[in-house]
């Protein structure tokens, strides 16, 4: 009778929620409870519009990250008070993405959803496409070990993979600094036409430079995107050349490769480096 | 500026382009219209950009990309002579409530802690204009334990400018800061779509007169698109050039991520004035009603059923744009109306300043009073 009547009301939820909303459908949030605080959920629902009220000029970022709505809720115990933020994105890269954006390699990282970290009374971590961050201003043991507790529960409780994502992998090792990657969906390198690229930094003996891997949709896509990007730097595009050096302004010397559906960049070498670019997109595209 | 693929070809050299100024109030400061919002920015390259094409003041906070934004910018300028440019960053109080009022963990010690590890991750000295981030509540404007706090880095040279920033309730604190002596800066929400235009030019036209220098940020109300589907752009520099149609505004703040985002801001830096294609594409935009209610509340008391209409369209948005029908239901029920509440009136009288058609919104959602709330929640 119980789950009959579950159902029903989901079947409702669904319905109204289809017949009277424009937007994504309402994500269900059953906030876990921590033994002796309080739950309150005063906040409203923070979607695209509002966001700016919630967390200012920080919104843009968000936005840029295909931020979708957010959910907040209060834990209180007295004048303890620990605050859950769960921001949901359009998709596990977008989610990637701003937690990347605001990650720091000197974190203390734990093993939460697919990466988190604690730092400074907050514990923020990303899961699926959710970006989660929990904070509390209190000094005292048992309120951080409550939200460390919230932490676990809330990343049990929202659906989908623990995984960073997969394009990570295709990037080399040697001289690495990991915990630093991180995902631009817009204007890579300040070009509107270049989208969608993960960028690590790397630290190889003097060389301080950055590989970028943008992944089309196709290789055509692929080739106009090289061809788009060529030609504002006035280089000329030859047919069967799939490696170019550019001289790209104010972003200084870019080298260049592509196959099929994946374009690499490498941005911060002297031009007399080649060499090492070269290693990167064989070990990258091989 | 040697020539580039990059603003080369769009963006006359700096020496060939008169840009305009205006002087930040009364910190002296001569800005130019057109400063830098770097807040989501991770380029260096368009930082560069932007410096070597004229623009001086560059925005940033302490809690943009967690720090990171502010790490960037630190790192950019470490080659650059200090007095070459304007920093401007933010700090947020801990712990207001909603309403912008200071809590119990509203403290000194808290923003100085912040301000400390800003200056840290900008590998600066000082900063030159240090706003208190969101102030929407005057209680926060006469709060002594912050307002003494950025008194006191003004006073150690840590700062060399106080402000805040705002953009709720902008026109009541900026009046009432106007009438205090703390303040040299104001940055405020400001766009053609503002919800208390009048009160709000009102409120900044007498901070300025008081000395204090006006920024204006969310110059294109809040996004770059009049949809959701983000089919109809808004023009970017006739939204900018509004802003700048007000005297009393010195700079702007525009975010940029992109190069082209920069050379259409260069040209508005050195000419301010509109084409024809930009009033035309204002008059387009500005009476485009958008989806929701601005909280203007001109519809007060023109209802003849005396309905709460402010409320019933911010229940419309629970519904429409938050997906959230619980929540609007719970208002509705706050608000006691009935599921028809405009069953006696054959026409609406009730003036919007959107267009919108109220009648038509307040039957949307006010037939979610006749379901029961167990569905929804």
């Amino acid at each position: 009778m119980q789950i009959l009547h579950i159902m029903r009301k989901r079947i409702v939820i669904a319905f109204i929620i289809i017949s009277m909303s424009a937007s994504l459908p309402a994500l269900d949030i059953n906030f876990p409870e921590i033994k002796g605080f309080k739950i309150h959920t005063d906040y409203p629902v923070y979607v695209p519009d509002n966001l700016w009220d919630f967390i200012n000029g920080a919104a843009d970022g968000y936005l840029a990250l295909g931020f979708v709505d957010l959910h907040v809720a209060e834990y209180k115990k007295g004048k303890e008070v620990i605050k859950l933020e769960i921001y949901r994105h359009s998709d596990p890269v977008m989610a990637f993405g701003i937690y990347a954006s605001e990650r720091s390699p000197s974190f203390r990282f734990m093993d939460l959803g697919a990466q988190g970290y604690m730092a400074d009374g907050a514990i923020n971590f990303f899961k699926a496409n959710y970006y989660v961050k929990i904070r509390t201003y209190s000094k005292k043991v048992k309120t951080n070990q409550a939200a460390e507790s919230l932490a676990v529960k809330v990343a049990s409780m929202l659906e989908g993979e623990s995984e960073l994502p997969s394009v990570l992998s295709l990037f080399p090792e040697e001289g690495r600094k990991h915990n630093e990657e991180t995902f631009i969906n817009e204007s890579v390198l300040g070009h509107n036409f270049l989208n969608k690229a993960f960028k690590v930094p790397y630290e190889v003996g003097p060389d301080v430079f950055f590989v970028y891997i943008l992944q089309t949709a196709s290789p055509k896509e692929s080739r106009k995107t090289v061809e788009t990007y060529l030609a504002s730097a006035e280089v000329a595009t030859v047919d069967n050349k799939d490696k170019y050096m550019l001289n790209d302004g104010y972003n200084g010397t870019v080298f260049l490769a592509w196959k099929q559906n994946k374009i690499v960049l490498i941005q911060g070498l002297d031009k007399d480096k080649s060499g090492l670019a070269e290693k990167y997109f064989s070990l990258i595209l091989k | 500026m040697a020539a580039s693929p990059v603003l080369g070809s769009v963006v006359s050299p700096l020496q060939e382009r008169s840009i305009i100024y205006r002087t930040l109030g009364k910190t002296g400061l001569k800005v130019p219209v057109v400063s830098f919002g770097v807040m989501r920015s991770d380029n260096p390259g368009l930082c560069k950009a932007a410096y070597e094409n004229g623009i001086t003041l560059f925005d940033t906070a302490n809690g943009y990309q967690n720090g990171n934004n502010e790490i960037m910018l630190g790192n950019f300028f470490k080659d650059y002579p200090r007095d070459s440019f304007i920093l401007a960053t933010k700090v947020k109080p801990a712990g207001t409530s909603r309403e912008g009022k200071p809590g119990n963990e509203t403290t000194a010690e808290d923003f100085l802690s912040k301000f400390n590890t800003s200056l840290s991750r900008l590998k600066m000295d000082y900063v030159d204009i240090l706003y208190v981030h969101d102030i929407s509540n005057t209680d926060m404007l006469e709060f002594k334990p912050i307002i003494n706090a950025v008194k006191k880095l003004k006073k150690d040279g840590k700062v060399r400018y106080i402000g805040f920033s705002t953009h709720r309730n902008e026109h009541v604190v900026i009046d009432a800061a106007a009438s205090q002596k703390t303040w040299d800066v104001i940055l405020t929400s400001y766009n053609f779509r503002h919800g208390s235009l009048n009160e709000l030019n009102e409120a900044i036209g007498k901070a300025a007169a008081a000395g204090i220098g006006i920024v204006a940020m969310k110059t294109l109300a809040g996004g770059g698109f009049l949809d959701k589907e983000k089919t109809r752009p808004i023009n970017t520099t006739a939204a900018l050039k509004w802003v700048l149609s007000n005297p009393d505004v010195c700079t702007t703040i525009p975010g940029m991520t992109a190069f082209d985002h920069l050379e259409l801001n260069l040209k508005v830096m050195a000419d301010i004035n509109f084409t024809e294609q930009e009033k035309n594409d204002l008059i387009a935009i500005s009476s485009d009603p958008g989806l929701y209610c601005i909280g203007c509340n001109n519809c007060v008391d023109s209802c003849p059923m005396n309905l709460p209409v402010p409320d019933l369209m911010r229940a419309y948005m629970y519904t429409y744009g938050y997906a959230n029908p619980a929540m609007a239901k719970s208002l509705l029920a706050e608000l006691q109306v009935s599921s028809d509440p405009c069953r006696n009136c054959d026409t609406c009288s009730v003036t919007c300043s959107r267009n919108f058609n109220i009648k038509e919104k307040i039957a949307d959602v006010t037939r979610l009073v006749n379901i029961p709330a167990e569905f929804l929640a």
